[in-house]
């Protein structure tokens, strides 16, 4: 869902941009506080990661494909939407830049998007549902992230005149509806391995960590 | 790092190495959802990107549509990215006060 140029007229473009740098401060002091020497090798590994898998664009009916995202991924296994942030920031500048993935003048509202509202739906779904079952719960947020992330971008095509909001909220949500399912199974298959793996980086196994995230 | 965080690094550089190197192969070459509903309800004229991106499409230019373009662009996307998170991350670092001081 990377939004190219021409999708947003330039002054919408710069309200999106300047959004996204205040998100991108708040990320940047989560970091400075939370993040331990150990965790950055894992955050860039989980970047490195979300940049290759978001190049698998997997298909979905309808003669459409699409592929993971990976903010809610980040989110759920650093306890904070922040760190989504942070790490969509670095995918998505890399993609817009050197690949021409996402205009250029659209990667402010890129990074709203798949960074900051699809991170904190994730975190937010994850957090009100892991009582009931953790695994549930990081499915039904990925697929949330997504889902929710497309609504999003239905709504700033609508508000730029690009796209008809009833048609556009309808194929938005239609099609990224389907993608979240691969969203949340690819979700699931990432934390279950880690778990396999680490059990110590994710926050529920980790009580250092659970008491930082406070 | 120790050595169990060091070959959990490596681990996962691996695996996403061997999905950038799998991904020109397998991934579906339909257009995604945005692209998808632009082509049924666009309102306005598509227009060419403001920057012309190095390797546009995950493609290297002079070898056309070829799948090694994909594979050479995405693997060295995947290395950008991982230095520029460490980058990032430690610089954030740097600012915390009474750093180095943590383990």
């Amino acid at each position: 869902m990377h939004i190219p140029d021409g999708f947003l007229p330039l002054l919408q473009a710069a309200i999106y941009y300047i959004i996204t740098i205040v998100a991108l401060y708040f990320a940047l002091n989560w970091a400075k506080q939370n993040l331990d020497e150990k965790r950055v090798p894992l955050m860039a590994v989980l970047a490195a990661f979300i940049f290759a898998i978001q190049a698998m664009n997997i298909p979905i009916p309808w003669g459409t494909s699409g592929h993971m995202v990976g903010a809610a991924l980040v989110a759920i296994i650093f306890g904070s939407p922040w760190a989504a942030v942070l790490v969509l920031t670095v995918v998505l500048t890399v993609q817009g830049f050197f690949f021409g993935d996402g205009g250029i003048t659209a990667l402010g509202a890129n990074i709203l998007d798949m960074g900051v509202i699809a991170g904190f739906t994730g975190y937010g779904v994850f957090t009100l549902l892991k009582k009931l079952n953790l695994w549930v719960a990081i499915f039904i947020a990925a697929w949330a992230s997504l889902f929710v992330a497309a609504i999003a971008v239905a709504i700033e095509m609508a508000l730029a005149g690009t796209f008809p909001i009833d048609l556009g909220l309808f194929f938005m949500g239609l099609y990224h509806a389907v993608i979240g399912v691969a969203e949340g199974v690819i979700t699931v298959i990432a934390i279950l391995a880690i778990q396999k793996a680490r059990p110590d980086l994710l926050p529920w196994t980790n009580k250092d960590t659970a008491e930082v995230e406070k | 790092m120790n050595r169990r965080d060091k070959s959990f690094v490596i681990g996962g550089l691996i695996v996403a190495l061997i999905i950038a190197v799998l991904a020109p192969f397998l991934a579906s070459a339909d257009p995604d959802g945005l692209e998808s509903a632009a082509e049924k309800i666009l309102l306005v004229e598509e227009t060419e990107p403001l920057f012309e991106a190095p390797l546009p499409d995950y493609l290297v230019p002079a070898w056309g549509e070829s799948p090694l373009g994909g594979v050479v662009s995405i693997v060295l996307g995947t290395i950008i990215v991982f230095l520029a998170m460490v980058g990032l991350a430690t610089t954030a670092r740097w600012f915390k006060p009474g750093n180095n001081s943590d383990t």
